[in-house]
């Protein structure tokens, strides 16, 4: 176990340093990621490096593919990786599995049929969830794969500790994760704010808001920041595990143990009773995906601050590239006493191979062919991320956007969250304490305690620890 | 014995056949999910994690967890909430009303009859999934119906799913089930005969008296059954309460069968889960027990 919490620690400094130094030079033309020869971004699928390691023959037989996608701008590529695996492979065939729903209903489902042993051959799910599903024996480790690989090369070594856990690598990912405090430069000015306004701190956020709130503008919510189980996944990354860094708390101690109350939870703590005192809607506690909505209302302007993924910023720009550039500010979060400002990063979505696939091979060389530069490039420069693969960033729709470029960099001054297997768990006990103190259930110091009870219920005394 | 047995045997036999297709089937379906939950509420089997590849018995450690889970109180006041207003008064008292004003309009032979008839089956042939989301158009803060007609008025918009959120749950929940004991009642009510109701005009009861001397002794062993059903439908569903609010905000309407499904398939908990299914089930059996014998008691 110690030795375990070691390398998680070790790893997560790693990675801190790794994307200072790699990902931003990725975004440079001067540099190259890796040492080794690039394939080039018309470099044909499934590559001549990438042989099997298990059979070392040709691949047959039907692979299955499964993914998720709501916004509809995967299937293209997922299309073109599959022609292009079935022209390298005759006897291969690929069947495809393009789920249209959220997320998390995708992931309940995957679990469901990898526990009863029907599960796809490759699937799409996020980085952060790798785990979980390691722990579960459920997913392939990928070593022998990207060993022979020539153009794992190209991805910088924080990617790659991003997507290893106990020694392996795990998963391929095409976008790495990161988020901004967007905010409305037209809806601050009309509350008297400049349009390139900038926190001096945590509580800057909460002011700006409360002069939003204070112009009275119809149809204008201040902020939206997310609370409770309807939050997802944001209400931890887009909400309370930034807000704790502000604070200067950790999620995890030096020991590997969660922390549950401390001075830094419980003033995040009381940073979501204010919030929710008249700034951010209450709705979002009991809206089905209040992020549709939220996202939707800062793009058209009915919302002045939210703190979002960074790829949210493609649906605004799809929608109304002009006024998006015009009106849309981003900037990083700040921290209570306005030191250094920071983002939240992640290993984004990644390709996994089920444990139990029955054509690895195959279903490796799908995700060679999904993974070439030529698709990486042109699929974030659509879904906004920064690019995994360093020579993608050549690719011309990629590097034209200044808007990637600035996020490419902001990963400079990311911090990361553990894959650790508990995670999901820590997850569902900040969604019960947020929700507490946004309905108005509990005060904040209550709110913190009542944290650390559900940690230990969730995950055991001995995981669990008060500062 | 044994002649007397197998005569028995041979009597029963057609009986015996005809049940075990549906014997097998409930078997099947309902008591081996049932068993399966009960031997998984005693380990820690999991979804993902090292519990998922490598489930342990753990004895009754889920119970004593789930007895010491500050939350689970708060889920329990809220199913018995949720089952006594929509189920009980709700769909019970509610249905029974519409089943006696639309008898006494078919035996009237009123136009319009059919037409309610029909707009409350319309409410119960739609799915439950479709049902939430009609009430979700109707509750939605921002685009739903009800803000958007207060908004016509000049009026502001109501969080009506965040300021009473148990409210908005059973009122759709009535609206979904009421047509289920309406149904049931209405097949009761046609088969008393009309001359009953003739003769206790003739002696001059009031139409009080006829229903609570004649209508109601008539309804009372289908009224226990009628209860029982619906007591333990509602206490068991969560698909509308998950479309509607998902058991929020915080906790407020979050009823067992929910949280069960949550701390299954959203903690990934399976083991935990189960264990809050089998105290559902078990009380759901001490329900069926307490109104099989009130009904027999009375009937």
């Amino acid at each position: 176990m110690d030795e375990i919490v070691r390398q998680l620690i070790s790893r997560r400094r790693f990675l801190q340093v790794a994307v200072a130094s790699g990902v931003v030079a990725a975004c440079n033309p001067t540099s190259t990621g890796g040492g080794a020869p690039t394939q080039g971004a018309s470099a044909p699928a499934g590559g001549t490096g990438g042989s099997a390691p298990a059979s070392g023959g040709a691949v047959s037989g039907t692979i299955t593919v499964s993914y998720p996608d709501e916004a509809g701008l995967k299937p293209k590529y997922v299309e073109q990786a599959a022609a292009a695996v079935k022209a390298q492979f005759s006897g291969a065939d690929v069947k495809i599995d393009l789920q249209k729903i959220g997320d998390d209903d995708y992931y309940t489902k995957l679990l469901l049929a990898l526990d009863s042993n029907d599960a796809p051959d490759v699937f799409h799910v996020g980085g952060s969830l790798i785990g979980e599903l390691a722990d579960a024996s459920y997913i392939e480790p990928l070593d022998d794969y990207v060993s022979q690989w020539p153009d794992w090369s190209q991805y910088p070594d924080a990617v790659r500790s991003g997507v290893t856990y106990k020694d392996s690598v795990w998963a391929i990912p095409y976008g790495l994760d990161m988020r901004w405090l967007y905010y409305r430069k037209d809806d601050l000015q009309k509350a008297g704010l400049p349009a390139d306004w900038q926190p001096a701190n945590v509580q800057g956020i909460l002011d700006a808001a409360a002069a939003v709130k204070a112009a009275n503008e119809p149809n204008v919510l201040p902020y939206a920041l997310y609370a409770g189980p309807a939050g997802s996944s944001g209400t931890a990354d887009h909400a309370f595990v930034p807000l704790l860094w502000a604070y200067g708390g950790e999620l995890q101690d030096k020991d590997g143990k969660w922390i549950g109350d401390s001075p830094a939870t419980r003033k995040v703590m009381a940073y979501y009773q204010k919030a929710y005192d008249g700034l951010s809607p209450k709705e979002i506690l009991t809206e089905t995906k209040p992020w549709t909505a939220m996202r939707e209302k800062l793009g058209n302007g009915q919302l002045a601050l939210l703190f979002e993924g960074g790829w949210v910023y493609g649906g605004w720009a799809s929608a109304d590239k002009a006024a998006t550039e015009k009106n849309v500010g981003y900037t990083l979060h700040p921290t209570e006493s306005g030191g250094p400002s920071f983002t939240i990063g992640g290993p984004g979505t990644c390709w996994y191979i089920s444990a139990r696939s029955a054509n690895k091979q195959g279903a490796w060389e799908f995700i060679k062919a999904f993974n070439t530069a030529e698709i990486v490039g042109k699929l974030n420069a659509e879904d906004p991320h920064p690019v995994a693969r360093a020579d993608a960033a050549k690719v011309p729709e990629f590097a034209s956007s200044p808007y990637l470029v600035a996020s490419t960099e902001a990963l400079a001054k990311a911090k990361f969250t553990s894959p650790d297997p508990a995670y999901s768990k820590v997850i569902e006990a900040i969604q019960k304490a947020t929700a507490r103190v946004a309905a108005g259930e509990l005060g904040p110091d209550d709110a913190a305690k009542r944290y650390t009870d559900d940690l230990t219920q969730a995950l055991g005394a001995d995981n669990v620890t008060s500062q | 014995m044994a002649i007397g047995r197998r005569r028995r045997l041979a009597r029963n036999g057609l009986y015996v056949a005809g049940l075990s297709p549906a014997a097998f089937l409930l078997a099947l379906f309902f008591v081996g999910p049932a068993l399966w939950a009960l031997a998984s509420s005693f380990t820690n089997r999991a979804l993902v994690g090292i519990d998922a590849a490598n489930p342990r018995f753990v004895g009754l450690d889920n119970y004593a967890r789930l007895f010491g889970d500050p939350d689970f109180g708060r889920v329990i006041l809220n199913s018995v909430i949720f089952v006594i207003g929509s189920a009980i008064i709700g769909q019970f008292v509610l249905g029974l009303a519409l089943a006696l004003l639309l008898d006494h309009a078919q035996r009237r032979g009123f136009l319009a009859t059919n037409l309610v008839y029909a707009s409350v089956l319309l409410a119960w042939v739609n799915p439950t999934i479709i049902a939430g989301f009609l009430w979700v158009a109707m509750f939605d803060f921002y685009n739903g119906s009800l803000n958007t007609g207060l908004h016509q008025l000049g009026l502001g918009p109501v969080d009506w799913l965040g300021k009473g959120p148990m409210l908005a749950v059973i009122i759709a929940n009535i609206w979904r089930g009421t047509a289920f004991t309406m149904l049931i009642f209405l097949g009761a009510l046609r088969t008393i005969p009309s001359d009953i109701y003739e003769a206790a005009r003739v002696d001059g009861a009031n139409a009080f008296r006829r229903f609570w001397d004649h209508t109601l002794p008539i309804l009372r062993p289908i009224a226990a059954l009628t209860l029982l059903s619906v007591t333990m439908a509602t206490f068991g569903t969560f698909i509308l309460i998950q479309t509607l609010t998902n058991g929020g905000p915080a906790f407020q309407t979050e009823v067992i069968a929910l949280y069960a499904f949550h701390e299954a398939f959203q903690a990934h908990a399976v083991g935990y889960g189960s264990t809050i299914a089998v105290v559902m089930l078990a009380l759901n059996l001490s329900f069926a027990i307490v109104f099989l014998r009130w009904s027999r008691a009375r009937a």
